[in-house]
Order: C-alpha cells, then structure tokens, then sequence
C-alpha cells in the first residue's frame, strides 16, 4: 500500500503532477498528500517525492520460495503446415532468441514444451540450434489438436513438477486462450501482449507492453508468485542465429487425461491458406482503404503485394463494403499487425485503423489528401493519386528486379 | 436460458494518450463508454434470443467498476438486457485480471449461480489484456471458447464458430460455458428506440459492494493482486518521415524506389 | 438605448507593410494551372483571376488594399471558399485570401452579461474555434479583461461556439459575412446574434473598429464615417423593412436606428475586408438524439407544432425528412448499409423528424413520456424511434443528416456524366409559420404534376426547409428552373425570404429581384457606392452594379 509520512510531507504537489492516473492528491486543508481509490502502486509519486515523504509497502514471498522456481520455459506451440502435418509456430522461435537473451543476466535453463499426438510431432532439433537447451513433450491422442482442457492440463502438471521461474506464450490465438487458463489454476500472476521483457537489479522479469491501443506502454513485474507468466506478440522479437551444433535433451512426460476432461470438440475446420489470410505472419503488407474507390480496383493492390512479395490487408470500410474479407482487415476491430512494411494505399489512417498497424518498422502512405492522419505515421509518404504512381511503381519495380 | 454478460466501462482509448513531456495520462476531452466488444457480446446474447423464440433467453448483465461504470450497464439495459448489476466497492479498485476474475467469480455464483452461458468481449480496449474470461471460465470451473464469432443454441449444447489465425473453427461445447466474442453479429450497431430508454430506466440496476460479496479482503483489489505496474511511459514519438508530393507519378514512384532500396525492403 | 451612443464612427490608419513583402501570386495560368481551388467555391462556379494575395495580418490587408486602389483592380475575398452561392468566386482581378491570417487573439469575461467571449482572426475555422474552447487550449492568449482565462480553466463544464452551419471547416469570418445559420438556429438564432466586435478594413485603406452597442444610425438613417484625412461618408441606411420574422439572409441588412455592426454582416464581402471578429461561447448542454419516424407528412407537421409549444419539452432543433428523402435514404441503406450506418429505416415511415433535448437522467423520462402523448395524437408511436447520448451516438446522428444532400450530390454528379450541364437545384426559402403548411402543399402538388425526382429536408423549426430537385436530363432541368422561380415568388407572396440561410452571392441574383424592388435595391447600391466608390470588393454579390 502507498503510505504517507506526513511529518514529511510538505505538500509540494510534485507527487500529484507526476501521477499518470490522478490518485494522489494534496489536501487543500491540511496540505498533505492523500491518495485516492485509483492508485496502482506503480511507484512515480515515490520516485519523484523529495522529502521520503512516500513508501510503498508491498506483500512479500520469502526469498526461499521463490528461489525454489528456475529455468524459462517456452511452449512450443504447433500448427498445420498447409498439409495434415504439424510444424513449430514461429512465434517460439522468436522466444528462444528472447530467452537467450535475458539469460546474459539470468543464467537459467531454457525449455520448450511441445503437446501433439503420437508420432506427429515435428522435428525437434531445430529448438536446440536456436538454442533450447531441453525439450519437454508429452504424446497423446487426447492432444491432436489444441483444446484448453487438454493443454491446461497437461503444462500446468509440468510447470508444477518442473517449477520454471518464467514461462512464455506467444499471443497467438491459442497462447492468448491458454495463458491465462493456466495462470488462474496455479493461481499466478500473467501480463498479456508484451513487446519487451528485461531483468531488474531483483532478478525478475519485466514485462513491457502496450495499452490504451498502443497510447501508453507499461512495464509490470509478477513478484509474489512463480512462474513469471507472459504472452508476447508474435512478430515482434527477431529470429536468433542458428547454430546447427547444438544439442539438447529430450525428456518425455506423461499425463493423465480422459475423454471427458476435454469438454470442448473440433466439429468442423476451415483453414485457408496461409498466404492469403495471415496477415499477422507476413513481412510486408499492401492496405487497400477506402481510396481505392471499387472492388475491380484491388486488383492493382495484388499486383503490388505480388510484386513485392507481401500480402494484402484492407482496413475497415473494404470489409464492410464486402470488398475484402474479416481476416485480412487491420486495425482495432481487426487484426494487430507489425509487418517489416506496411504500405497503405488510400487509407486516411483514422486513429481504429492506426492502432492496428502504428507500429510497423517502415510505413508507407499513399493518399490524395495531404492532411490525412496516416501521414503523421508514415517513414515515406508520397501525396498523389494511387492509380497513377502504383503503375509506375511497378513498371519500375518490375526492371529493377529483372536485373 | 440465462445469460451473462460481462462488461467493463472503458475511456474511448484512441483518445488517451501519455503527455510526453510530463509522463501524466491526458484525461481531458476522453469520454467513457461502453467496450465495443462487450457490446458485441451483448449483441451475441440478443442474437440468441431473436433466434430462439421458443425459449426464454433472460440476460443479464455485470460489471464491475467504479459508480459512473452505471451508464454502461444502463446502455445494456437499453440494448435489451434484463437486468444489470455493479460491483462497485473502494476495496475492489487497483484489481489486476486475477483479482477481477475472483470478484466476477464470487458475485457470478451468488448472483446468478444458474447461468448456462457466459458472454464476454474479447477484450477491454484499456487494458487490452484479453485474460479476465479464461480466468474466470477456470475459477467457474467451465469450459471456455475464445473468439467467437457465432454461436448456435442445441438444447444443452453450444456449437461456436470461432474465428483462428488463418480461418475458423467451429466448436461444440455443453453448457455451463463461457464464450468471449471478438466481431459483433449485426452489422451496424443498434440503437436503442426512445421507448427501449424509458423502459431500460425501469429496469432493475443493482450496486453490490464488497461486504455483500462476503469475499476475503486480501483477495480483492490490489492486495488481491498478482501483478504490479511499475511504470507508465509514452511509447517512443516517431519522427515525421518524408512526404513528397505526388503530381509527377514516375518521379514519385522513383523516390518510393530509393526509400525501398535504402531500407532494404526490396532484395529478393 | 445607449444615452451616449452615436452614428458617427472614425476610421483609423495603422502601420504600414511594404507591400513587396506580402506573399502574392500573380499570372491567371499559374494561378489555375497551381491553385484552382481559389477559383471556386462549393457552388462550383468557376472564376478567374490574375492575383492571388496571401496577407499575414491586418496591416498586410491594408497595403493589399491601397495596392488595388492605386490600380484599380477589382477583388474577391476568400477565406474558407465553403460557400454554396459563389460568394467567393473572382469574377476577374483579384482573390484576397485571409486564410493565412488564422489566430486565436483573445479572451475575456463579460461581468455584465456573466458571459465569455473570444477573439479571433478572420480566417479560423469554427473547427479550429471549438477544438480550441471544448479542450481549453488557450494559453498564451491575451486575456482581455483580467483573470479570464484561470477563470475559464477552472470551469467544470465544456464550453462553445454554438453556431453549426453543418460545414464545421467554414472561417468565423465567412459565417459573418454570410449570417450562416444551421440547425442550431432554431434554439441559438443567427451568426448575427453572437458577433460581439469585428473590424473591416475599408477601401480607402482604413480601419473601422465596430463594437456591438456602439453606434446606432441617426433617427434620419444615417452613419457618418469620418476618415483621417478629416472627410465624411455619408451612409444612408435602406428604408425597407428587412424581414426579420422569418429566417433571412437576403440582402443588406436595415432597421431604424440600426446598430452600425448589423450593416456588415451579411453583407457578403461588399463593404470590406473582416479582419478581426469577437464572439460569444456558452456552456455546452448534454443532448440526447432522436428521430421519430411517421406514417405521413401531415402526421410530422402536427407533431412540430406540438412539440413547438410544448412548456416542458425544449428542443434545441427540429429537422425534417420527407418522404422522398427516406426513399433516398432506404436506396443507399439496401446498397450500402455502413454508409448510413444507421438501423432500417421503418418501411411505412412516410416522414421523419431529428431533434435533439438536453439530456439529464433526472429528466428524460419525464421528457420521453410527454413526447410520447404527443406521438400518440400523431398516429405513431416511441417503438420507431430511434435516439442516443453518447459522443459515438452523435457523430452517427450527425452523419445521418448529412448523408443526405451528400447522396443528393452523388446522384447529380453520376448524371453529369452524362448531361454535363446539370445540376441540382436546391432551395433555401422559408415562410412565416402560419403559411408552412401550405407552402409544403403547394412544393408537392407543383413536383408531382411536373413529374421531377425531389427531396425535402430541413430546418422545420424554423418553418425553413430545403428543397432539392434532381433533373435527370436537361429538359428537367429546364423545368425545375422554372419552378424554382414560381417557388420563389409565392415565398414572397407569403412574406417569407428567397434566402434563409445560404445568401444571394452570384447565382441567385435574380431571386434578391423577385424580393426587393429596384429601388430599394439601389439603396443598397448607393451605400455600396459610398464604402467602396471604386466597387473593388466581391462585385457582382447580392446584386448587380454599374462599373463592375
């Protein structure tokens, strides 16, 4: 809790401007600080008070316990690779290269744990050459396909018997489903969406992320309780060096589930394929927005996408039009996207669309307006008609790559 | 059939904002409104009803949040819920998603302990977390289906069409359940008519504090809490690129070429 | 009355600009080849011109000024071009654009009238104004009268400039020009209610500072303004009655013992350049939204008559959609259900009406439930009805009737393509209220025996509403010429203006005729003559004058 020390206080007000949410204020009376119901304890009074006048006392978990927990964990969530056969998400190899990382300053174990059904899990090797130093898996037919149940289960009797001091999901679907379940039957702290994950001075893991659609970013630690728990943004962290003369250990687990512990079944699959729906995996994506004023026009955007080897996406207004279909919509309502480029084409960048695509490494915009909002984010802005600059733009794209 | 729906009051996200040179939240201006994905929700249990004229569909809904959190049930109540309940109490502010879960938990079972379905939005545009729901479906101990998009009603059984990275799902589950929706069913967002206002004030809006709940102290709010935010920033200000005007389209095209190349974007 | 007040008004000199240091454009090819955007308005009629000045401040304005007067070039003030009469259209000479002159100038607290005020530069847009007042972004202004602005931050409660004539990027001196009205007006009047000072730069290179309440024409109707050079204009003010019971934006302004600031505004550009305008804000009430759909126009006329006189419900506006209207509108909304973006309209709603109340829980149901006797005596019901008070609610509410003359524009534009001479024909008459309801009847029987595709929307409060005619080839339009003029002569018949809202400009010249006799159209001239003896700004506005 923040307690005041009112000897100290001297009712500067430093604490009340410095405070991001307004829970501190000085009394006009008696001019001490008081703090109010929407304090969070994220200690900026406490840093910014001169006078000590400010502490904050927080629960403590003995040093015993918690040392008992180490090592970071990964799960190494599977998909269908176009065919019947399951391969490793790219998020987990994103995560490996993360923990490698963090254990400049850790120095803990790095796993991974891979569910699947006999004999259809995947070539493991390549989690030791980006630098898994143990595999964890358990076979069972109960684990075909995701289910929360199943996976619950089955990581949740790891974690106990194992006890990692960090486990990592990648928001994907799936990890966003499974997190969390997992986090309220062992009763842990979790941070969703990270897009950064440091060490303090404590040996704990901070977890960054965004909030407010991006507006504000967060750093939270879980201190009272193990494992540290995350899901991090696919895309966002870079693919380590593979090093093929690694190796590691394989270590088999067991579980015990019935049919009846899933009560949720797959009656019916629809996937299409992965490069035209995706958007979230895809290195570079052409927007087509509103602009681009009919349906035959996104014709020329998939000429673009093609040419340059990325995918097309739309914002809102194509979907609803019926132009372009839900999976391939950014923005708040749509997906999260942080492509290497991200090249908007009539799009105005109304601040629901922004939120899905600002952070972008390079952004591209190409509109008639001059004012249009999405110019404030773009790297390259090119103010013109896209009917005559994409032909030119290809034409030109087309020569270059012939040589 | 009884549903819950659950709702949070946010601030109109895309208006808040870190002012970078004083680190504080910007609160001016921001209006609070409804969550468009607990609304979208909200939209699923009214769908269910429409669609099920046989069956009694009562749907309730629950928040928990500060006292002015009231409007948005009241807009729920509006859109054709039942009934509305608060969970308001000093001791449940500064909750982090496990502490929410717990109270939601406890007031859910004393509440409404013979739900057969829960509904929520995928998540809060605030927080963004998206973890409340799985939570929750654990501490219930019901089964959960994230991202949904449809739902059909079988008797005692949900079939949900749920909405995956490259496609869909559809998933059959039994009720007791619960379903967090990611895309509203109707495709413009409804309006209440000037009767559904008069009527939705008639409508019972209850406050349940936290002695009512009868839950522990130490679990709510934030001694209740496994995370702790240890500090706020503004993510970093991106430097204005380069606009160029677009009148001569090959000339255009040619310095889009350059910027590609420079940043190594084209080099198959 | 002002015991002291006068009609005698000095100009003043300010500081002189070398006029080689004002940004200017000069050549008609570069000008429509790089800025063809100044030689329309939304009217789209287009102009021409062979100088194009961007003025900073008010003493650029002026050296502009004695620059025209030495060479005797005619100019057309632009400043935001959203007129819809080709106000600022340059007929030839010269476009005096005060975009660039766009500052908030001021600030202060009336202690008598307990209200605030603002000053701004010509060419701020009422957006820029209100994004200003609702965040309180007005630091580093001059507070003109002391402590205003603390004052003003510590307000609780949001605060702005009510007047909406729907086009928000319109400039706060444009809507002085014009007297812009909106919807707003219903509750809140004209432009010419909130225009507390403005000053104009004449012809002969000087200022007038023209506060409201200062100066009042003689008992003979007359102003003398006295110039440095010590040499009087004698201005003689019309002896028609302007029509002031009914919206009206026709022509120059007159009442006996008239206040000076009236004869400027309104008076679209003709008599000088505004360059500095004072304006009233007030406390923004919360509003709740509705429309109430009816089975027939008769049952919607009813029901604005009832809610007009009601002593408990008080509208801030009351629009209207004809039954033409939401067939439009059920068109789109079948194509494209996201532009409108609203639910289904009704299928038997024949009308529509949009008001908005001020909305606290203490008394909505009370109000509601008095609405709801009143819709019962209209063969309708509060089931079809839709309404909202959240901000997102609005900006739907607020699309909603604008998608209207928008779509009006759209079907014009897809005919053009094929006709390129058409256009609509919109109306902007009003009556007074005890003739409405006839003037509706006659609107309806004179369209639906000649055939032509129509809508009727608009402010009904005001008994104002907007007629549009969508030709589809050119002998409807022909046509509809014709029948506007008819329109136009029985709103005169009826004591009602051929303008209410939108002013004469260019294109409707031949309507200020059907409204004024030529002799009292001279008298406007002859106070023309005296401001602006050389006829260098905005000639061809209002009327037509020898020596253009």
């Amino acid at each position: 809790m923040l307690e005041i020390n009112e000897k100290n206080c001297i009712g500067c007000k430093i604490c009340e401007q410095v405070c991001p949410f307004g829970a501190i204020i000085v009394d006009p009376e008696d001019k001490k600080a008081k703090v109010l119901d929407s304090c969070t304890l994220c200690g900026s009074c406490v840093n910014a008070c001169r006078y000590d006048a400010l502490v904050i006392k927080r629960k403590t978990t003995s040093k015993e316990d918690l040392e008992k927990y180490s090592g970071i964990m990964i799960w190494g969530e599977l998909e269908k690779d176009g065919s019947e056969n399951l391969q490793i998400k790219k998020v987990v190899f994103e995560l490996l290269g993360k923990a490698q990382e963090l254990n400049k300053t850790l120095n803990e174990p790095i796993s991974v744990v891979v569910l699947g059904p006999p004999g259809k899990i995947p070539s493991i090797d390549e989690l030791y050459h980006y630098g898994a130093e143990n595999v964890y898996y358990c076979e069972h037919e109960l684990l075909e396909s995701y289910s929360t149940d199943g996976f619950t289960t089955a990581i949740t009797t790891l974690i106990i018997n194992e006890k990692p001091s960090i486990f990592l999901y990648g928001a994907t679907v799936n990890g966003r489903d499974l997190a969390p379940r997992i986090a309220a039957r062992i009763a842990v702290g979790l941070t969703a969406d990270c897009t950064a994950f440091d060490i303090n001075k404590e040996k704990q893991l901070v977890q960054t992320r965004p909030a407010f659609g991006g507006n504000i970013m967060a750093s939270i630690i879980s201190p009272f309780t193990r494992p540290q728990m995350a899901t991090a943004r696919p895309n966002n962290f870079p693919i380590p060096k593979k090093d093929v003369s690694r190796k590691g250990n394989l270590k088999k687990f067991e579980i015990k589930i019935e049919k009846q512990t899933i009560r949720t079944k797959i009656i019916e699959e629809t996937i299409s394929k992965v490069d035209t729906i995706n958007i979230e995996e895809s290195d570079i994506l052409v927007s087509a927005g509103r602009g681009i004023g009919n349906k035959e026009n996104l014709e020329l955007v998939q000429e673009l996408a093609r040419e340059i080897k990325g995918i097309m996406s739309s914002s809102r207004p194509l979907v609803e039009l019926g132009w372009t279909s839900h999976p391939i919509q950014v923005g708040q309502s749509g997906k999260t996207v942080s492509p290497k480029l991200y090249i908007a084409l009539g799009i105005s960048g109304k601040i629901q669309h922004l939120v899905g695509m600002k952070s972008s490494d390079i952004i591209i915009a190409i509109n008639t307006d001059p004012e249009a909002p999405i110019f404030k984010v773009a790297d390259f802005g090119i103010v013109g008609d896209i009917f005559e600059i994409i032909p030119q733009l290809l034409k030109k794209l087309r020569s270059y790559l012939k040589k | 059939m009884i549903i819950v729906v659950t709702i949070k009051q946010v601030p109109e996200a895309d208006k808040v904002a870190v002012n970078p040179e004083t680190g504080t939240l910007i609160r001016e201006g921001v209006d609070s409104i409804l969550n468009p994905f607990c609304e979208y929700a909200l939209d699923m249990a009214i769908k269910i009803r429409n669609d099920n004229p046989d069956i009694t569909v009562e749907i309730i809904t629950l928040s928990m949040g500060p006292p002015q959190a009231k409007m948005a049930l009241l807009r729920c109540l509006e859109l054709g819920a039942d009934r509305a309940y608060l969970l308001s109490d000093k001791d449940f502010a500064g909750a982090d998603v496990w502490a929410t879960a717990l109270t939601l938990n406890e007031a859910i079972r004393k509440i409404v302990p013979k739900f057969d379905l829960i509904l929520c939005g995928k998540q809060a545009i605030d927080g963004d977390t998206a973890q409340v729901p799985a939570e929750l479906a654990e501490t219930l101990g019901i089964p959960q289906i994230y991202y949904g998009i449809d739902i059909s009603v079988e008797k005692t059984k949900i079939r949900v069409k749920r909405e995956v990275e490259n496609g869909f799902q559809i998933i059959e589950t039994r009720m007791p359940a619960l379903v967090t929706i990611c895309k509203g069913p109707f495709n413009i967002r409804r309006l209440p008519s000037m009767k559904n206002i008069i009527e939705a004030r008639k409508k019972s809006l209850e406050t349940i504090t936290a002695e009512e709940l009868d839950v522990v102290n130490e679990k709510l709010g934030l001694n209740g809490s496994y995370t702790q935010v240890v500090n706020i920033f503004a993510p970093p200000v991106k430097e204005t690129g380069k606009i160029i005007d677009g009148t001569d389209p090959g000339k255009a095209a040619e310095q889009m070429m350059a910027f590609l190349k420079e940043k190594k974007l084209i080099n198959f | 009355m002002n015991i002291v007040s006068s009609n005698i008004i000095y100009s003043e000199k300010i500081n002189f600009v070398p006029f080689n240091e004002i940004r200017k454009i000069q050549g008609s090819q570069i000008i429509s080849l790089d800025y063809p955007a100044y030689l329309v308005d939304e009217s789209k009629l287009e102009g021409t011109a062979d100088w194009l000045f961007f003025p900073k401040s008010e003493a650029e304005v002026i050296s502009i000024i004695d620059f025209l007067r030495e060479e005797k070039i005619p100019t057309y003030i632009s400043a935001a071009r959203t007129g819809i009469v080709g106000s600022s259209v340059p007929k030839c000479g010269s476009i005096f654009s005060v975009e660039k002159i766009d500052k908030m100038l001021g600030f202060g607290f009336d202690d008598n009238s307990g209200k605030y005020f603002c000053r701004f530069e010509p060419g701020i847009t009422l957006k820029g104004i209100n994004d200003k007042i609702l965040k309180k972004e007005i630091d580093n202004i001059k507070e003109l009268t002391p402590n205003a602005i603390s004052r003003f931050k510590e307000e609780k409660k949001s605060y702005y400039y009510p007047m909406d004539p729907t086009e928000m990027s319109a400039s706060i001196s444009g809507t002085v020009a014009t007297n812009a009205s909106g919807a707003g007006t219903f509750k809140y009047g004209a432009t010419r209610d909130w225009v507390k000072k403005i000053r104009v730069a004449l012809a002969n290179g000087e200022i007038l500072d023209i506060p409201r309440g200062k100066y009042f024409a003689s008992d003979d109707g007359a102003f003398v303004v006295k110039q440095t050079n010590g040499t009087e204009l004698i201005l003689k003010i019309p002896s028609y009655e302007f029509n002031t019971e009914v919206k009206n934006a026709a022509g120059i302004y007159s009442k006996p013992n008239m206040d000076f600031i009236d004869l400027f505004i309104g008076s679209e550009g003709l008599f000088g350049v505004i360059t500095e305008v004072e304006i009233w804000i007030i406390e923004k009430t919360p509003l709740i939204s509705n429309v109430l759909f009816f089975n027939s126009e008769g049952d919607a006329l009813d029901f604005v008559i009832s809610i007009r006189d009601n002593q408990i419900v008080k509208p801030e506006f009351i629009e209207y959609f004809s039954g033409e209207s939401l067939d439009l509108l059920r068109n789109v909304q079948t194509k494209n259900p996201a532009l409108i973006n609203m639910p289904h309209i009704p299928i038997r709603a024949r009308s529509a009406i949009f008001f908005d109340l001020p909305y606290s829980e203490g008394s909505i149901v009370s109000n509601f439930k008095e609405i709801e006797e009143m819709v019962k005596l209209c063969n309708t019901s509060l089931d079809t009805s839709w309404s909202g008070y959240d901000n997102r609610e609005f900006a739907r509410f607020k699309h909603f009737r604008h998608i209207l003359p928008e779509t009006v524009n759209s079907i014009i534009a897809e005919r053009k393509r094929q006709y390129p001479n058409l256009h609509k024909l919109g109306t902007d008459m009003c009556v007074p209220q005890e003739k409405f309801g006839e003037m509706m009847k006659f609107y309806h029987s004179v369209l639906r025996e000649a055939s032509l595709e129509y809508v009727i929307f608009g402010h009904i409060g005001d008994n104002h509403v907007h007629l549009n005619i969508l030709p589809r080839n050119t002998e409807e339009l022909e046509l509809g010429l014709k029948i506007y003029k008819k329109f136009a002569e029985k709103a005169i018949e009826y004591n009602g203006s051929v303008s209410a809202e939108h002013g004469i400009g260019k294109i409707k010249l031949d309507f200020l005729k059907i409204m004024y006799r030529e002799k009292e159209i001279e008298q406007m001239r002859t106070i023309k003559r005296a401001l602006d003896p050389l006829l260098l700004f905005n000639s061809g506005n209002i009327f037509e004058i020898e020596g253009e």
